[in-house]
């Protein structure tokens, strides 16, 4: 018997919590949501105890390269005096952790993957481009409209411009979003369909017994590439957040 | 019927697949010329792979979320 495919992104309730007619439930997605920044902050809280060992062990040199790897991603996209650039450092690398550590955690077979819903995705992507578009108009003031218009346009152009590059700037917080969900979403499912189909040949039996194995090694090698894609798409997410970021503080 | 109209559009919504297909496959193909022309940029160049395949790979498998709003 295969269940449906998207059976696993269910969301069930543990804790009922309504508040009049607003619905406040401690859900299986913000109990994964939990155990995702529990982890981190106890393995950097660990690695970090008595200031770390000169010599670093595994873990903490672990954590030493998610750190080193953030640091040089911000240093090399986001042009500007080191002190600019350097605020916004927390950010990104709170970002990068926190959908990695998601992604990975969602690789576990029978756990919840947070970033298969598009709500959480769309509701971090959309609460960071308001950010970005905050601090865009923070360094620039209302110069920071310019964004808009690129430069050297013929003036008659100048309307159509900027009503695409008003769209476009919107469509990116969009696609930011759209992009981490549907990988997530689609690669789960993509493994779920094929473990059914090699299970379902197994219960039939016969010369099945040996054709099963094709879909099983399929699956086997989709799963290293969803574990490459899972760590893939926290990065890109958090490139694209620091060339957002570039272009806001940057004005071209 | 409607379930057939539903399958055709399944396999239709399937063909996006082609794009993303052509767009990774020119994505490796320039990597190995432009690794070919110039050994030395091979980090460089790998990173940016990675980043474009990762683009391209997103663009297909929006094709998936079609599917399921079908079906």
């Amino acid at each position: 018997m295969a269940c449906s495919p998207l059976e696993q992104f269910a969301i069930i309730q543990l804790i009922p919590i309504h508040i009049g007619n607003l619905y406040f439930s401690f859900t299986n997605s913000s109990l994964f949501m939990l155990l995702t920044i529990s982890l981190v902050l106890l393995l950097v809280h660990f690695v970090t105890l008595n200031g770390g060992n000169l010599v670093p062990n595994a873990w903490q040199s672990f954590v030493e390269m998610i750190y080193d790897f953030v640091l040089n991603l911000v240093n090399e996209q986001i042009s500007g005096a080191s002190s600019v650039k350097q605020r916004f450092f927390p950010l990104i690398y709170v970002t990068f952790t926190f959908l990695l550590f998601c992604n990975l955690i969602g690789m576990i077979p029978y756990s919840f993957t947070v970033t298969s819903h598009f709500i959480i995705t769309l509701g971090l992507s959309f609460s960071l481009f308001i950010g970005i578009t905050i601090v865009g108009f923070q360094t620039h003031g209302l110069h920071f409209f310019s964004i808009l218009l690129p430069q050297g346009v013929p003036l008659p152009l100048a309307p159509f411009l900027v009503l695409l590059e008003l769209i476009s700037y919107c469509f990116r917080a969009l696609s930011l979003g759209i992009r981490l969900f549907a990988n997530m979403m689609a690669g789960h499912s993509l493994v779920k369909i094929l473990s059914g189909f090699a299970w379902t040949m197994l219960s039939m039996g016969g010369i099945l017994y040996l054709g099963q194995l094709a879909p099983f090694f399929i699956v086997f090698a989709l799963t290293g590439l969803e574990l490459g894609v899972a760590i893939l798409q926290a990065y890109v997410f958090t490139i694209l957040l620091c060339i957002y970021l570039n272009d806001a503080i940057n004005l071209h | 019927m409607l379930a057939a109209a539903k399958y055709i559009g399944a396999g239709l919504a399937c063909s996006g697949l082609i794009g993303a297909g052509a767009g990774i496959g020119l994505i490796f193909a320039s990597l190995i010329t432009s690794t070919a022309r110039n050994p030395q940029l091979r980090g460089q160049l790998f990173s940016y792979a990675i980043l474009g395949f990762a683009l391209a790979e997103a663009t297909g498998q929006f094709r998936p979320s079609i599917l399921y709003n079908i079906n």
